[in-house]
């Protein structure tokens, strides 16, 4: 069913059965001292726009290595990648940068705010990046902290604030730019799990009232009984694929 | 900083320095505009000195009425004494208006100046240490008439003199004009007139009115003309400068390097950061390139900052350079060095240090630009 989310203004539609994702046959190599590692051996799936999708899998599965490469960070080594339907394979250093700006947003394990800028620089950076004037993205990223309920935490920096508080931060963040799909690789890993379940709720609230596309790589046990479509890695092939009902 | 210091402190030690050269002798004897008859530059023999310079002194009189002017009689000639004897170039001049021109009254150590008595002299101190002689003692000066037999003056010395030139003492002796005229036979002749406008930078269009006043057998000859080599001197250190510059630039350019990439590789997680959630490779380059001109202008300007607290004093009080003190007279400048600080200096610091550090960054922000995101971000 489509929903229509509105955060500062932009209006994005939500069709839940619109493939975001697509990934074909992608196999990921790189070398460790000389030694070839299979990281993903021929991985084929797609994320629907809505999606709460959650990879786990033990370390060295090929979860960060998958998501580094759905979110242009990495190439694969074999294999296609399509963000709403374009293939990334051909696209520019330049061109990829500018999709990640975009259409994706990143929450990282160890959050990676820009320790010198408050909260609200740090949202405001990436609609900086933009090109939005000072005025209007001040207005947006003002909401989006409030939205969020950290509206207080504008004007501190990160080493004012608790991990949760960051990660919050991080995820307002990742959503300034009215992305159309969230990579969050290991978002609760350094958080209690008091913190981590706000935190999950927060995110499971943007998926649900603003219709925005959630992909997680996690083993955290919380993260994975609050997925909608949990994805197992295993030796970086997908051994597990379903849906929670 | 200490590139802007270095560049700030060299340059205005160096234009002092030159500066005092051409300053000492322009006022030691060139002046800063000469009248001669034609010829006398190349020939400054008593035959090429101006038989009757009245029309020289009336266009003088329209042409450079707010200058100071001295007239000279110059020839070549031995000064003696009993016990020995050296050639010198013999100045006749009138000690009044030779005091206005030239700074030779400034540099008496003993004695005093021409007073105008005409069996007076001064000569130079290493002339009257060759002479064994002092203040009040009898030299004979001797010369070629202009009919050329040989003319010859008794005088007291009254005075020694000496100047930052020990080339220029050695070969100088000073008497009444009076004196000299009557010793050569050449009674109001004059060699050369004298010329030093008030104001320095009027002396091209004051040579050039009087040039245009004067019938074409006389030369009229400015400083730059008088002492070519000296003017050389400085336009050539004005065009080296730039490879003093250069040399300084480029020793930056290694610092600012090493320092950004420094800063790169520290950074290379924020960079990696900085990519994922959407930054250009154009944006990440400039960042860099302005983080170095930031660094370019700050240095820049505490540079200046030190430099200006080095030089105010010395501009003052002088740097004193007593232990080259020989060679240094030979070059005709003082022991004592006024460093002179230019507008040029300062735009050239300007200009060179903050365009350095730019360069300098250029190789970092090419590695910043080159980093893979996922590397990066797992940089620590």
């Amino acid at each position: 069913m489509p929903t229509a989310q509105s955060i500062g203004g932009i209006m994005e539609s939500n069709n839940i059965n619109h493939e975001i994702v697509r990934v074909e046959h992608v196999r990921k190599v790189y070398q460790d001292n000389g030694v070839p590692v299979n990281a993903l051996r021929g991985i084929n799936l797609t994320v629907s726009s809505g999606d709460f999708s959650v990879i786990a899998g033990p370390s060295g599965s090929g979860k960060t290595t998958l998501l580094n490469i759905i979110g242009t960070l990495d190439k694969p080594t074999e294999g296609k990648i399509f963000l709403d339907g374009e293939d990334v394979e051909s696209k520019t250093r330049r061109q990829l940068a500018d999709i990640r700006l975009r259409k994706i947003g990143f929450v990282f394990q160890a959050y990676n705010l820009n320790p010198v800028l408050s909260a609200l620089e740090n949202v405001e950076f990436t609609m900086m990046l933009r090109g939005i004037d000072s005025g209007e993205r001040k207005r947006r990223a003002l909401a989006l902290l409030h939205e969020l309920g950290i509206a207080e935490l504008a004007h501190k920096r990160p080493n004012e604030m608790s991990g949760g508080q960051q990660q919050r931060v991080a995820v307002t963040r990742a959503i300034s730019n009215d992305p159309r799909l969230v990579l969050a690789d290991e978002p609760t890993a350094n958080l209690d799990s008091e913190t981590a379940i706000k935190l999950l709720e927060l995110m499971e609230k943007l998926n649900r009232d603003d219709g925005i596309t959630f992909v997680f790589s996690s083993h955290d046990p919380q993260v994975i009984e609050r997925a909608h479509r949990l994805l197992i890695l295993k030796d970086g092939q997908i051994v597990t694929d379903k849906r929670n009902s | 900083m200490i590139g802007v210091v270095t560049m700030v402190l060299t340059d205005s030690l160096s234009v002092g320095m030159i500066r005092q050269m051409l300053t000492n002798q322009i006022g030691a004897d060139a002046g800063y505009i000469q009248i001669h008859k034609k010829g006398y530059q190349e020939n400054p023999t008593l035959k090429n000195s101006i038989p009757d310079p009245g029309e020289v002194r009336a266009v003088l009189e329209k042409d450079a009425r707010s200058c100071n002017i001295s007239e000279r009689l110059r020839t070549f000639g031995l000064v003696s004494s009993a016990n020995n004897s050296s050639g010198v170039a013999i100045v006749g001049v009138t000690p009044q208006s030779e005091k206005r021109v030239t700074t030779i009254c400034k540099y008496i150590v003993n004695g005093a100046y021409l007073s105008g008595n005409t069996d007076e002299a001064i000569i130079s101190t290493s002339t009257a240490d060759k002479l064994k002689v002092g203040i009040g003692d009898k030299v004979v000066i001797m010369a070629s008439r202009l009919d050329g037999s040989v003319g010859s003056e008794a005088c007291r010395v009254v005075g020694i003199f000496e100047t930052f030139d020990s080339g220029f003492d050695q070969s100088h002796v000073y008497i009444p004009l009076q004196t000299a005229q009557q010793m050569v036979g050449a009674q109001g002749r004059i060699s050369e007139f004298v010329i030093n406008p008030a104001d320095a930078k009027r002396t091209d269009p004051i040579a050039d009115k009087i040039r245009s006043d004067l019938p074409g057998e006389f030369e009229v000859l400015t400083f730059k003309q008088m002492l070519p080599l000296l003017v050389m001197q400085m336009q050539l250190y004005n065009e080296t400068i730039y490879i003093f510059y250069a040399i300084i630039a480029i020793a930056l350019i290694f610092g600012i390097v090493n320092t950004m990439l420094m800063a790169v590789m520290e950074r290379t997680h924020e960079f990696g950061v900085d990519m994922a959630i959407g930054m250009s490779n154009k944006r990440i380059f400039i960042m860099v390139l302005v983080e170095a001109l930031y660094l370019g202008v700050v240095g820049t300007t505490i540079g200046f900052l030190v430099s200006f607290a080095i030089y105010v004093p010395l501009s003052y009080s002088g740097w004193n350079l007593a232990m080259f003190s020989e060679s240094l007279k030979w070059l005709g400048v003082g022991t004592i060095i006024y460093p002179t600080l230019t507008v040029s200096s300062l735009t050239n610091a300007i200009m060179v240090i903050p365009t350095a550090t730019v360069i300098g960054a250029i190789y970092p922000a090419l590695r910043a630009v080159k980093l893979q995101p996922y590397e990066a971000i797992r940089a620590t």
